[in-house]
C-alpha cells in the first residue's frame, strides 16, 4: 500500500471555533505572562521556598512527552515496522510542537525572560558546569535534529531519514536524561538528588511518550475512518506495561533509597505529608496501579478500550509524578542546624494556585494545541485513504 | 590575594536581630512586609535562625546569624547557567543582576537558603534608604537601589566597603568591615583574612573550637561559628 499524506481541509465550523478558542487562550496566556513580568514574580505561587512552579512542571513534562514519543515512533521507523507509518510524519511534528511549548514553558518560568537568549551562547557567556547550561545545547540541538528530520520526511528521502531517525532517538534520550539531571545532581534537596533521576525520567519519558502515541493512533485512525487494526493495539499496551512496570521500578527503588538516612524525614514527609494524596492518588495511582490492572486483568487486557484507557491515564499520572517532584522537593525545609528550627526558616513551604499562573499554564497548552492544528491544516501529516473521501495532496 | 571570611561567636550572640536590620539598611534591601514573610517572598541577605533542642523545662535553644556563607565550593557558582553567579579572586561569592536571568537554580542549589529571589516591583518608599532612589539606568551590583524584579540577591559580605578600604590603604577586619559586623552591639561578629596568621579572625579560629554549617555536602563555607 502506498501512502499520502495530506493537509486537513479545516474548513469545518468546529475547527474554525477550535482555532479561535485556542487562540483566545493563547492569547489570556500571553497577557497573563505580561502581568507576571511586569509586576514581578510575586503574582505566581513561586517563593523563596518553592522557586519553581507550574511553568517548570509544565516543561519537563512537555520534554519527557516529547523525547518519548520521537523515540518510540523513530523506534518503529528504524526497524520498519510497515504498521506505525501513518503516525511517522504527526509524531515527529508533534514532538516538536512539544519541545517549543516545554521552551515557552521556561521562558515564562524565567525572571528576566528577556535575557534567555544568554543560555544560547554556548560556551561563552554558558557556565558548563551547569546541569542547566548543558541542556540549552541539548534542547536547541533537538529542536533542529528534529525540524531536520521532519524535513527530510516531508522530501521522501527514506536514506536520509532513517539516518535523521537512530541520531534523533540517541539525542532525545539524551535530551530527557539531563533533564532529570538537572534535578538528580542537587545535593542539597534530598528528595531530588538521586542518580537514577536521569533514568527515571527517560522511563518516565518513554512511558508517557508511548501514552501520547496511543492516544494519537487511535484518534487518527478514527478521523480517517479506517478500521483499527486490534493487534497494533494491543501490542503497544503490552510494550505500554513493560514501560510502565520498569519506570515503577525506578521511582520505587529511588524512593526506598531514601526511606534511610540521611534523606529519611525528607521521603517520609514527601509520603505521608501535605503532597501524600497527589503523590498516592495521582502518581502512584493513575500512573502505575490502575493501567496495570487494566493492562493485566484477564477481563479487559485483550480489549482496546483498556489500553486507551490505561494509556489516558498514564499521561494524567505521569503529569501529577513531575508535580510531585518539583514542587514538594523544594518545599521541604533545608536542615541549616541540627535541632528544630523554630519560625518560619523550619516550617515546609506552601504553594498557592494563583489565577495568574493558572491562565500562563493553559495558554501554554492552548498555543501548543493552536501549532498542532495550524500545522494539520498547512502541513501534510494526516494519512489519506481512499477510503476516507479525502484527496491526497498533489505529489 | 586575601581570603575574606567571617567568625561569629555564638557565645556572643543575643539573637537581637541588627544584624538583619543593619544589613538591609546598607544594602538597600527592601522592607518586606507580613504578608510577603508569610509567602515567604522577603528578601533576606542575612537571617538568623532560632533552634531548639529538648523538652520543656530542658531545653536549649541556638541562635544562628546566617549570612551567605561564601563557600569555597559553592554550588550556586556550579548550578548558575549565565555565569551571574561568580566567585571573585578573593572569594567572595557575587551575584551579576546584569548576567542574571531569574531561573532560580541557585535557590534550589543553595544548602543555607542564602538566596532571595526579587519577586516584585520595588516601589521607591519600600527602600529603607529614600536618597538613593531605584535607578533603572544602571544595573550594577553596587549601589543596591539600583536593582529590578526577577533576579537572585545575595549577601556580598559588603564588597563595596572592602574594595573602598582597600583603595583607601585601610585595614580590612580592623578599620573597614562589612556592616553586620560593625553594628553587632554584641562584637559577636569577626571579619578578616583568613590566610593571615595575624588576622583576627585566624587568632579566634586557633584558639577556640568552632564549626561551619552543613559540612556533609563538602561546600567549605567561610562562615565559621565559636561554639557557645
Amino acid at each position: 500500500m502506498h501512502l499520502t499524506f495530506t493537509p486537513i481541509e479545516g474548513k469545518s465550523r468546529n475547527f474554525s471555533t477550535l482555532e479561535a478558542t485556542l487562540m483566545a487562550l493563547s492569547l489570556v496566556g500571553l497577557m497573563s505572562f505580561v502581568i507576571s513580568y511586569v509586576k514581578g514574580h510575586e503574582t505566581l505561587g513561586t517563593s523563596n521556598v518553592i522557586p519553581w512552579g507550574m511553568p517548570i512542571v509544565i516543561t519537563i513534562y512537555l520534554i519527557g512527552l516529547s523525547a518519548g514519543s520521537l523515540i518510540l515512533s523513530s523506534l518503529t521507523y528504524v526497524f520498519k515496522k510497515e504498521e506505525y507509518r501513518p503516525i511517522s510524519r504527526i509524531a515527529v511534528f508533534l514532538a516538536i510542537v512539544l519541545i517549543f511549548g516545554a521552551m515557552v514553558g521556561i521562558a515564562l518560568d524565567l525572571g528576566r525572560p528577556e535575557k534567555s537568549w544568554r543560555l544560547f551562547i554556548f560556551f561563552a557567556l554558558n557556565n558548563m558546569r551547569s546541569m542547566f547550561a548543558i541542556n540549552g545545547i541539548l534542547y536547541g540541538g533537538y529542536f533542529v535534529i528534529s525540524l531536520v528530520y521532519l524535513g527530510f520526511m516531508f522530501a521522501d528521502k527514506p536514506k536520509s531519514t532513517k539516518i535523521m531517525a537512530v541520531i534523533a532517538i540517541g539525542w532525545a534520550a539524551l535530551v530527557h536524561m539531563g533533564t532529570g539531571a538537572i534535578f538528580g545532581f542537587i545535593a542539597a534537596r534530598p528528595i531530588f538528588y538521586s542518580p537514577l533521576r536521569p533514568l527515571e525520567f527517560l522511563a518516565a519519558a518513554m512511558a508517557s511518550g508511548l501514552a501520547l502515541l496511543t492516544i494519537l493512533l487511535v484518534l487518527i485512525f478514527k478521523l480517517a475512518k479506517r478500521d483499527l487494526n486490534r493487534d497494533i493495539i494491543l501490542s503497544l499496551g503490552k510494550l505500554l506495561l513493560a514501560l510502565i512496570i520498569l519506570l515503577f521500578i525506578f521511582v520505587f527503588v529511588d524512593k526506598l533509597t531514601h526511606l534511610y538516612s540521611p534523606h529519611r524525614e525528607p521521603m517520609i514527609w514527601l509520603l505521608t505529608g501535605p503532597f501524600s494524596s497527589i503523590f498516592w492518588g495521582l502518581q502512584v495511582g493513575c500512573a502505575y496501579v490502575l493501567p496495570t490492572i487494566l493492562l493485566v486483568h484477564p477481563r479487559y487486557n485483550k480489549t482496546t478500550k483498556a489500553v486507551i484507557g490505561a494509556a489516558i491515564l498514564v499521561v494524567i499520572g505521569i503529569f501529577a509524578e513531575r508535580f510531585v517532584l518539583v514542587i514538594p522537593g523544594a518545599a521541604y525545609p533545608l536542615p541549616f542546624y541540627p535541632g528544630k528550627i523554630e519560625g518560619i526558616w523550619g516550617q515546609p513551604g506552601s504553594f498557592p494556585f494563583t489565577p495568574v499562573e493558572i491562565f500562563m499554564s493553559l495558554g501554554i497548552f492552548a498555543l501548543m494545541g493552536l501549532f498542532l492544528i495550524l500545522g494539520l491544516k498547512h502541513l501534510e501529516l494526516l494519512p489519506a485513504y481512499e477510503s476516507s473521501g479525502q484527496k491526497p495532496a498533489s505529489q | 590575594m586575601a581570603r575574606w571570611g567571617m567568625v561569629i561567636d555564638l557565645d556572643k550572640c543575643t539573637g537581637c536581630q541588627a544584624c538583619t536590620i543593619v544589613c538591609k539598611v546598607e544594602n538597600n534591601v527592601p522592607h518586606g512586609s507580613p504578608e510577603e514573610q508569610k509567602w515567604r517572598r522577603e528578601i533576606y541577605w542575612n537571617k538568623v535562625i532560632a533552634v531548639t533542642n529538648g523538652k520543656y523545662p530542658r531545653v536549649n535553644t541556638q541562635l544562628i546569624p546566617m549570612p551567605c556563607m561564601h563557600c569555597d565550593d559553592a554550588p550556586c557558582v556550579t548550578v548558575c547557567p549565565a555565569k551571574a553567579t561568580y566567585r571573585r579572586e578573593d572569594g567572595i561569592i557575587m551575584q551579576d543582576f546584569r548576567k542574571c536571568i531569574g531561573c532560580k537554580y541557585c535557590i534550589v542549589a543553595c544548602p543555607y537558603g542564602a538566596r532571595s529571589f526579587n519577586s516584585k516591583e520595588q516601589e521607591e518608599k519600600e527602600y529603607h534608604r529614600h536618597d538613593l532612589p531605584p535607578d533603572r539606568l544602571a544595573w550594577g551590583p553596587w549601589p543596591f537601589p539600583s536593582r529590578t524584579h526577577g533576579v537572585v540577591e545575595k549577601c556580598t559580605f559588603c564588597f563595596h566597603r572592602i574594595d573602598q578600604g582597600i583603595k583607601e590603604g585601610k585595614k580590612i577586619g580592623e578599620e573597614v568591615v562589612p556592616a553586620c559586623v560593625e553594628d553587632c552591639p554584641a562584637h559577636a561578629r569577626f571579619f578578616g583574612d583568613l590566610d593571615d596568621t595575624e588576622s583576627e579572625v585566624s587568632r579566634l579560629l586557633s584558639s577556640r573550637g568552632w564549626s561551619r554549617l552543613r559540612e556533609g555536602l563538602g561546600t567549605k563555607p567561610k562562615v565559621y561559628y565559636l561554639s557557645k
